[in-house]
């Protein structure tokens, strides 16, 4: 049966690995905008949260060299490999999953030459640069035992890693013990944003503690998944006591975390009820309490159900606080909804690790320190002959038409069914106004000011078919209709008084009452302009101020100083004498909304 | 080059604003941000890579102008891998497009959610206000402060602008709430506010306190070194003792073994 599976599961992980890199192409091409769901106020998203989950559950790498090195627990060795293999794809899929990520991948190089030590990620970067080479040095010895590195040089590194075995351990464990919990100082600096049932001080820690307790966890699933898939046998015994081993920085995690919960008085807000209250109970009591029990048994904790169900319980538990602290319950004012493409990404990553590590325990002595994996060769036939179906199955050359069949399949599907969101985004300009909606009364834009404004069309064009005599002229005094892109005469080229002050003094009316041309000297005696007439008060002497008045003004005010002036100056004294500043503000009448209706709302409840 | 002027700020007068967007105009076309674009990625408050200010209303309804607050201690400077957001010695906190590499963990940190990315593009940048630093350079004021028409926003030396923003407060009391926003939350901020209305909700979730925030972070990678050296001195000093007593058990045992041989 295993055999069978595992050419479905293989196929599976190039699909998913194949459609990452489809997607991948897809954020290349148009941007993190076009590809992914992140945006303004959740600049992090699906990728850092795996980013997290690919560390954490790469913890047995050194936990695993510690034990077997400094602790000279030689009966762990057989695992010794395999864990530092996870660990390398694990420290891989980061890195990978990070060049996604960045904004800018080829400056990736940047936190090398511009140090900047008072930042976190400044020392992650360079943590996870040196820890990832010590990683690499560390498996190296299994890579050159093949055939093909016979070479003395390759015999003289090899002598030369086997020495640096115990410094290189050493630093590997310094570096894993910085930046597993620099991962969790990461989220320090954004109490903000963080969910205060996840948010702790001691979260750096709690980062480190846990990736022990989930690195090792991860170890026991891998060789029940090696042992269902590949047949290679699991030493059960051993993986029993890394159960053990999980289990103390378990309970040290959950004591931790729970103990800095209570301290700090956050704890009772995890009976609120609210989902995220919800979530942090399972995930403690599901995820921590729960498998810390089992383990705590020793008669569960040797049956390979009791193993296995803890192991899954763990490993989920601390994904689940790693992806509840980085994504589900952060705080975000604007929702995110991962694309397509970021989970496809995401899961790609991890997809192709899997593969990498098919291809190293197949032909490296991984899990067995003597030779690598012997698989049968598989007996069923690949599931896909399409479309080179004269290929030889199971050749070399039908496998690689297969695979790059199924590669060229899948890219295109993938690139025809992923939304392109800048495509949709597109650009459109701001623009409040829009067309003339309405027929009694009209919203347009009258003042040009990008605002609508309610018009009375009916009653304009009435009024003006009645002065003018003619509906077409009346139409034309507005719509000049000849026009290519014409515009409506604007409110202001006819109402003059609505923002300007004006002159109220009506001289047709003077000549026609006064008799005509000839009552011209009337005024003007010197000579006929404005400068040298009368004033007004040379005829009407009732229109003289009284005393203690202001001069006759005739500069009537505009019709925006004159609404202001009913308002303003009440609005202005009981702001003061109610102690309510916020009368006086321009918002309480005028909204920052294009509607004006709002403003005579007001206007009508005053 | 740095300028005369020791530690620069503006001070912003939420009671004087009334919301006209000419400070955002000059902004727009002193920083050659273009025509506004609505896109999926753009927040709800206005701020976007294509503005680096908006005009947002408070909870009440007054108009505040929203925008990078230069913090004395900033977030995003902290953070920065690389120092691509750094501060000048005037106080200004400025981004530097050639050391990015695109993490946007100063987008994370500020604890008033200003930097915005450029997400359509493929070579993206942080957006954010830069306080007008070349015009500064030149003697002229920010942008913003020269066109606004009500004088709500005063430019000068911080210390200054405090001052006045006190000398407001006690002229006018019941005009103004008596607090200077942005004297004390996260060690200070460069740009300073007055108003009649509470303006925490400027903070990205909730008031910021006043705990300077690269203080969270530094408390713990201060302790680097010395968490490096005891887990490196405690895991060479096992590795020497453990082996050292294995060493000497195996030869107990193979003493053992070979005076009951002689027995």
């Amino acid at each position: 049966m295993a055999a069978q599976y595992r050419n479905w599961i293989k196929d599976g992980l190039w699909a998913l690995a194949i459609a990452g890199m489809a997607a991948a192409m897809l954020r290349f091409t148009f941007g993190l905008g076009a590809s992914t769901g992140l945006n303004d106020t959740t600049p992090w998203g699906l990728w850092i949260a795996f980013k997290l989950c690919f560390v954490a559950l790469s913890g047995g790498g050194f936990t695993l060299a510690a034990m077997v090195y400094v602790f000279h627990l030689e009966s762990f060795r057989p695992i010794l490999r395999r864990a530092i293999l996870l660990a390398l794809l694990g420290y891989g899929s980061f890195i990978v999953s990070l060049l996604f990520d960045l904004g800018l991948p080829w400056h990736i190089y940047m936190p090398i030459i511009h140090w900047q030590h008072h930042s976190v990620m400044f020392e992650i970067a360079w943590c996870v640069m040196l820890y990832f080479t010590v990683l690499t040095l560390e498996f190296a010895p299994v890579i050159l035992e093949h055939d093909w590195f016979r070479h003395p040089i390759f015999q003289m590194i090899y002598r030369a890693l086997h020495v640096a075995v115990i410094p290189l351990v050493i630093t590997g464990i310094v570096l894993s013990t910085l930046h597993q919990s620099s991962l969790g100082a990461l989220f320090l600096i954004m109490p903000h944003r963080v969910h205060p049932l996840w948010y702790s001080p001691w979260i750096p820690v709690l980062f480190f503690i846990s990736a022990i307790a989930a690195g090792l966890m991860a170890l026991v699933l891998e060789g029940f998944l090696v042992e269902r898939w590949l047949g290679s046998q699991v030493k059960l015994d051993l993986l029993e006591r890394l159960g053990k081993v999980a289990a103390f920085a378990l309970a040290l995690y959950l004591a931790l975390r729970l103990g800095d919960l209570w301290a700090r008085g956050t704890l009772p807000a995890a009976l609120d009820g609210s989902w995220q209250s919800l979530l942090f109970g399972a995930e403690v009591l599901i995820g921590g309490l729960l498998p810390l029990t089992l383990l705590a048994s020793r008669k569960i904790r040797q049956t390979r159900e009791g193993l296995l169900t803890s192991a899954l319980l763990i490993v989920a538990g601390v994904v689940s606080q790693r992806m509840s602290l980085s994504l589900f319950t952060m705080w975000r004012p604007a929702p995110y909804l991962p694309s397509l493409a970021e989970i496809l990404i995401a899961l790609g990553v991890p997809a192709a690790a899997a593969l990498i590590y098919l291809f190293f325990v197949e032909n490296l002595a991984v899990l067995d320190e003597k030779a690598p994996l012997k698989i049968a060769p598989a007996r069923v036939q690949l599931p896909m002959t399409w479309p080179f179906p004269f290929a030889e199955r199971n050749s070399l050359n039908g496998i690689i038409a297969h695979r790059s069949g199924l590669a060229v399949v899948i890219i295109a599907v993938m690139l025809a069914v992923l939304p392109i969101q800048t495509a949709a985004s597109g650009a459109l300009p701001l623009n409040l106004v829009q067309p003339a909606r309405g027929w009694r009364i009209l919203w347009i834009d009258g003042n040009r000011a990008k605002y609508q404004v309610e018009f009375a069309h009916a009653e304009h064009q009435e009024r003006l078919a009645k002065e003018m005599g003619s509906s077409e002229e009346a139409c034309q005094t507005c719509h000049h209709l000849n026009l290519p892109q014409d515009e409506a005469t604007a409110c202001w080229q006819c109402h003059r008084d609505y923002l300007q002050a004006v002159n109220i003094f009506d001289h047709t009316r003077h000549q026609q009452i006064l008799g005509g041309n000839a009552a011209c000297q009337e005024c003007h005696t010197v000579e006929h302009t404005r400068r040298s007439a009368a004033a007004c008060q040379e005829c009407h002497e009732t229109m003289s101020p009284k005393e203690g008045q202001a001069a006759f003004n005739p500069m009537a005010p505009a019709y925006l100083d004159a609404m202001h002036g009913l308002c303003q100056d009440c609005h202005a004294q009981q702001a003061a004498a109610q102690n309510r500043p916020e009368l006086a503000l321009c918002k309480t009448c005028h909204s920052l909304q294009e509607n004006p209706s709002e403003l005579q709302a007001a206007i009508r409840n005053e | 080059m740095s300028l005369a002027l020791k530690h620069v700020g503006v001070l912003v007068d939420v009671t004087r604003c009334i919301g006209c967007n000419q400070c955002i105009e000059a902004c727009v076309v002193e920083n050659d941000l273009g025509e506004l674009r609505h896109t999926p990625q753009q927040a709800p408050d206005g701020l976007s890579d294509r503005r680096f200010a908006a005009i947002v209303e408070s909870p009440q309804g007054a108009y505040v102008r929203k925008s990078c607050r230069h913090c004395l201690q900033p977030a995003c400077v902290s953070v920065c891998p690389v120092g691509a957001m750094y501060q000048t010695p005037e106080g200004v906190v400025l981004y530097d497009y050639a050391k990015c590499m695109g993490c946007r963990y100063c987008m994370m940190a500020c604890p008033y959610g200003i930097p915005r990315y450029e997400w359509g593009s493929t070579a993206p940048r942080v957006r954010k206000c830069n306080l007008c630093y070349e015009r500064l350079q030149n003697g002229q004021l920010p942008a913003c402060v020269e066109a606004c028409p009500e004088q709500a926003l005063l430019f000068g030396e911080r210390d200054e602008l405090l001052l006045e923003a006190r000398r407001r407060l006690e002229r006018s009391p019941n005009k103004y709430l008596p607090v200077v926003y942005g004297e004390q939350e996260l060690g200070g901020t460069s740009v300073l506010y007055i108003s009649p209305e509470p303006l925490d909700f400027l903070g990205f979730h909730g008031a910021p306190g006043d705990q300077p925030y690269p203080e969270l972070t530094w408390n713990w990678l201060s302790r680097t070194p010395s968490v490096a050296l005891a887990m490196g001195g405690l895991m060479t000093g096992l590795f020497w003792v453990i082996g050292r007593r294995m060493q000497a058990e195996e030869k107990r045992a193979a003493r053992n073994t070979s005076s009951s041989h002689e027995a």
